[in-house]
């Protein structure tokens, strides 16, 4: 069973800890007095991260947990304070003493250590990595996040679900269309209405077709960390043409606010064209860069995730695809009928990933043909209900989920776990005996989100 | 590999906006002694994240693509802020981040500018101030200029550059 995200919430009485499954959703109830749970690490180790940020947003002890230390609150963050606390108001907070955090270490004859971030060499979003070293071999990381915590879950409370809507887009840039088809899948379970076909149709070519410039971006980036400049130039490119395309069908080029309830005008003759085009210089690409022998010297062997660890960190998309696991949220009636194929590679390797992105692409030029439906259709919303929803997307780096509860009409506690938060628990495993050198191309071919993370 | 010249040749020259590079003439011209006393001719930036969604990181990156070809004005991206003479920040300045931030903003050597970047450092985005934003950002650096956005494209980013070299 596929552990997939554990949280907690307040009640009147206590806190409820929910924990989702693939097949279930497992509740338990504790009170105030002892606000007191058992760990599922040991079973499920991506569960680590989850409790301790429930112990920093709520003051919820994990009882026999192995590591305790606090995860989103860093060392000059007030002690004893639980911003996810319903009685929490306060809407400054002054720094407090720095209390140094303990980070994982190997210690040892000529062992070393080297910390990198938060602030990195590129233009990169900030995260702290801490190796332990053996010469250039690579012993232990630890991946320490949430410099980019911007308290999303206390915003959004209190707001109805379309005041929360310009907040949820910006969560993550990369992710953002996908973050607004989790948001619109709660709108409309809490309104209780069926989308027409043409507009479900409309957003689902839209996440094809960020997961499309996301791609293309990564397929430069990966072998540019690699040394190889020329493929960025092309991918670059290719991503800066997609990109324009979402500006002209969205009046936005990453996408924001383009998820609405009103199908729009596409040029089918215009669009099927430059999907032909670019179906042709992804064909010119793939030829060129599967003969370039130094560059697959680098990636093959580097940065391996086994199935075996993929399956027991519970990790999602591009990173599970190729390390053999089969597990997509578009494997449904709907992707299917329209032309969805499952990728999957088996060697785990930087490699799998990056021609996992290259299957995918090529898959979602053929669904965004498939998904062109132009009419007139148009939704009007009723009501929103009060209650607990929950919904899942596919976003371009994996299985996205949100949930909303909604009491008198606002957002009562607002949870979403990106993909970006299991798979960075698993990237340590990738590093254990490559050297460092190879650290970012391999970072870069998982190219996980800070932003989604950190929240 | 011999495919890929075929193309490159083909293809020709796809960088767009021939206009600023006379912009930028002009502007070299105006203040081409403050140029060169103060960044030996070009300009080197260092880009920090105080806690952003990555768009504006994605516009950046996207100034180096074959369009846009932001280093043929004389303007780069550099890896430390040691390097620098311009500070770029991005993001609502989170509890996290601001400590490390200003650090950055100490390690640029003297003379140093900071150009905020999109609507987060300025509180224009519509996150709302709570006890895990610090920004905005003139609270806690000295900021000369301010390209808006939510994100700025890279045109946009590169009109605001020259706007700032007008400027100082």
């Amino acid at each position: 069973m596929r552990f997939i995200a554990r949280y907690a919430k307040e009640t009147l009485l206590g806190f409820e800890i929910i924990t989702v499954y693939e097949d279930e959703i497992e509740k338990e109830s504790i009170s105030f007095k002892q606000p007191i749970i058992k760990t599922l690490a040991k079973k499920y180790p991506t569960a680590i991260w989850f409790e301790r940020k429930m112990h920093d947003d709520f003051g919820i002890i994990i009882e026999d947990a192995f590591d305790k230390r606090p995860l989103v609150h860093q060392e000059r963050f007030p002690k004893d304070i639980h911003p996810l606390r319903k009685n929490f108001n306060q809407d400054k907070l002054a720094y407090s003493d720095y209390l140094a955090y303990k980070y994982e270490e190997i210690s040892g004859d000529g062992v070393f250590q080297v910390a990198v971030g938060p602030i990195h060499a590129g233009i990169i979003e900030p995260g702290h990595f801490q190796f332990s070293q053996a010469g250039e071999e690579i012993l232990h990381l630890e991946v320490r996040h949430f410099y980019k915590n911007r308290g999303i879950e206390k915003m959004l409370e209190g707001k109805t679900l379309l005041e929360a809507k310009p907040i949820i887009e910006r969560i993550s840039g990369n992710e953002s269309i996908a973050y607004q088809i989790c948001w619109r899948d709660i709108v409309l379970q809490a309104t209780k209405q069926e989308l027409p076909l043409a507009i479900k149709k409309r957003h689902a070519l839209l996440l094809e077709l960020e997961r499309t410039i996301h791609h293309l971006t990564d397929l430069g980036f990966i072998p540019n960390d690699g040394g190889f400049g020329a493929a960025l130039a092309i991918g670059s490119k290719l991503a800066e043409d997609a990109r324009r395309k979402m500006r002209e069908f969205t009046g936005h080029r990453f996408g924001f606010g383009a998820i609405d309830f009103k199908n729009k005008f596409i040029d089918r003759v215009i669009f099927e064209k430059w999907l032909d085009e670019l179906k042709n210089s992804i064909d010119f690409f793939e030829d060129w860069i599967m003969d370039i022998p130094s560059l697959w010297d680098r990636f093959d062997t580097t940065g391996v995730l086994s199935l075996r660890k993929a399956l027991k960190y519970s990790t999602v998309g591009i990173v599970a695809r190729a390390s053999g696991v089969t597990q997509d949220r578009r494997n449904n009636k709907f992707y299917l009928d329209h032309g969805f194929i499952m990728a999957s590679e088996v060697s785990g390797d930087v490699s799998a990933r990056f021609k996992i992105r290259l299957q995918e692409l090529k898959n979602s030029l053929v669904m965004m043909h498939n998904f062109l439906q132009e009419d007139k259709s148009l939704l009007e919303l009723s009501n929103i209900n009060d209650g607990e929803y929950q919904s899942f997307s596919e976003s371009s780096i994996g299985e996205l989920l949100m949930a909303i509860d909604i009491k008198d009409g606002v957002i009562e506690r607002f949870y979403i776990r990106d993909p970006s938060f299991v798979n960075w628990q698993a990237v340590h495993l990738m590093m254990y005996h490559d050297i460092i050198a190879d650290f970012p191309l391999i970072n870069k071919s998982c190219d996980l989100s800070y932003a989604g993370n950190d929240l | 590999m011999i495919k890929f010249w075929y193309k490159r040749v083909r293809l020709g020259v796809l960088t767009e906006n021939p206009e600023l590079d006379k912009e930028l003439a002009q502007i070299k011209k105006e203040i081409k002694e403050k140029v060169k006393k103060k960044f030996s001719g070009s300009l080197a930036i260092r880009m920090v994240d105080s806690g952003s969604c990555n768009a504006c990181e994605a516009e950046c990156n996207a100034l180096a693509n074959p369009y846009y070809d932001l280093e043929r004005l004389g303007i780069y991206f550099v890896a430390s802020p040691r390097h620098a003479d311009v500070m770029l920040l991005s993001g609502v300045m989170t509890f996290n981040m601001t400590p490390h931030a200003k650090e950055a903003y100490a390690q640029i050597p003297e003379p140093k500018w900071v150009i905020t970047l999109g609507d987060c450092p300025v509180m224009q985005a519509p996150f709302e101030k709570n006890y895990a934003i610090k920004a905005p950002a003139e609270e806690h650096l000295p900021i000369t200029h301010h390209i808006s956005g939510c994100p700025p494209s890279p045109l946009e980013i590169i009109q605001g550059l020259l706007e700032f070299l007008r400027k100082i």
